[in-house]
């Protein structure tokens, strides 16, 4: 039977998630990419 | 606490031959990704132009998903894509947003093209490997520790690479400023900023464990929704299918692209997870190599040119490989190895995913107690459907006067299938494309 160790609750991943930088610095420069193409197009 | 992480730490156990191997596999894989990212321009040179870019960039897109699908399907089997999520549910949101982050950058780029041709666009976002490599020390540890050979290795091939793709650029650029020039600079700087961004959610993947072929099947999703989403917010659901409808007899060739393309990125994703995206990135950039090989060789596009322009093409080159061998004889020393594997500890411990686990894949290995990946028929059904589909334009798909050497494409087509078999056989006995 494969073992799967992952049994953090969700709402402790969500926190996990929203507040690491690995995330906003992606979603920052995407939100710039976005206003970016409207300015060019 | 998850279940396993007391048992094993990933600084524990790690075989300093093996992690040879891997460095050298990561290399091979950036090379190999190199060839088919720029083979992956062939076909797009089929179609002649007049459609919008967004059109354009949404085409390769699907092609690109059909790809991206079909492949993890066929190699491993969606079972282990399964696998991998249970285990690191956190990371679909990662895939999702680099997904998105290729699509508005993929739609910048060719805006670039058109407003300011290659030369001066390509340079501008070749920019992503500098950027790739500030993010990875930033954030993942990489070059930490490395000494100044490994830091001028790595930081002055990616800039000599840079200089020899201007170079390059310049000789194969057909194209001049068009009125919206400014405009254009700009597109190609944010492509570059998008894409050296996204190997963000890469490489913090890769050193969760998590297998390149589980996560781009993720990252597909983003693409196409995005680029799904800039198709009906400019151009509009009706227009765009008019467009889609007159465009049916090229609509094979971009998808053609999309599909070559998403080989090439499958390798780049092992380079990103075994060298790390500091030296990976930089690697993959040869692809302006590779597509300068099948425009000068295949498209005669240098033919006539003058004695100039071929001395530009040669001395670019020269550059590009230079800056390769520096980066390709940098590998990652002990010391450096070190901070990456606490990097993926940190992200072990952050988000729960079981030590072993993080441990075992950063080696290449299954963890222990994890299934074999295997197929099953829905496995066979997708490989099927995305043939059918890809058949389907094959059949629609109108082959355009053009002057193309037989000779030539079938020398490239046989070094990418050469280079194919050689590192998707080391891959598999290496790491069993984990």
């Amino acid at each position: 039977m494969e073992r799967i160790s992952t049994d953090k609750p969700t709402r402790s991943r969500a926190i996990s998630i929203f507040t690491d930088i690995h995330f906003w610095v992606p979603a920052a420069v995407l939100l710039g990419g976005l206003f970016l193409l409207r300015f060019i197009h | 606490m998850p279940a396993d992480s007391a048992s094993t730490s990933p600084t524990q156990f790690q075989d300093p031959a093996r992690h040879r191997r891997l460095q050298l596999l990561g290399i091979l894989c950036g090379f190999t990704a190199g060839a088919w990212l720029g083979a992956a321009e062939a076909p797009t040179k089929l179609v002649s132009i007049g459609i919008s870019p967004i059109v354009i960039s949404f085409i390769m897109v699907i092609g690109v998903f059909l790809a991206r699908w079909s492949l993890p399907a066929l190699v491993l089997g969606t079972s282990s894509v399964r696998a991998d999520v249970r285990r690191a549910p956190h990371l679909i949101i990662w895939a999702l947003l680099a997904g998105c982050l290729w699509a508005v950058a993929n739609t910048l780029t060719i805006f670039a093209i058109r407003d300011i041709g290659l030369s001066i666009a390509f340079p501008l976002w070749n920019s992503n490997s500098l950027l790739g490599i500030f993010w990875g020390f930033l954030f993942f540890n990489e070059l930490r520790q490395a000494g100044w050979r490994r830091w001028a290795g790595v930081l002055g091939g990616a800039l000599v690479m840079c200089v020899g793709a201007t170079v390059l650029a310049i000789a194969s650029a057909s194209q001049g400023p068009s009125a919206h020039s400014l405009n254009g600079v700009w597109a190609a700087l944010g492509a570059g900023v998008l894409w050296g961004t996204m190997y963000i959610p890469y490489r913090k993947a890769y050193l969760t464990g998590m297998n390149p072929l589980s996560f781009v099947t993720f990252f597909t999703f983003g693409e196409l929704g995005m680029m799904t989403a800039l198709a009906f917010g400019y151009i509009g659901v009706s227009p765009l299918w008019n467009v889609l409808v007159q465009a049916r007899g090229i609509i094979f060739w971009l998808m053609l692209g999309g599909f070559i393309w998403v080989i090439g990125d499958l390798f780049q994703q092992y380079a990103a997870k075994y060298v790390g995206i500091s030296r990976g990135i930089p690697l993959s950039n040869t692809n302006q190599l590779w597509g300068l090989l099948w425009g000068i060789f295949v498209f005669g596009e240098l033919h006539g040119k003058s004695h100039t322009t071929y001395m530009e093409v040669i001395g670019g080159s020269l550059l590009m490989m230079l800056g390769v061998g520096a980066i390709a004889l940098s590998s990652a020393t002990g010391k450096e190895q070190q901070h990456w594997k606490e990097a993926a500890q940190r992200e072990g411990e952050r988000y729960g995913v079981a030590a072993d686990y993080v441990a075992a894949r950063f080696e290449g290995r299954q963890a222990a107690g994890e299934t074999l990946p295997s197929r099953s028929g829905l496995d066979w059904l997708l490989v099927a459907a995305a043939s059918a589909v890809l058949l389907a334009f094959a059949a629609m798909a109108r082959v355009p006067q053009f002057s193309f050497r037989w000779g030539p494409a079938l020398a490239l087509t046989a070094a990418l299938l050469l280079l194919l078999f050689l590192c998707g056989r080391k891959l598999w006995r290496t790491t069993r494309f984990h």
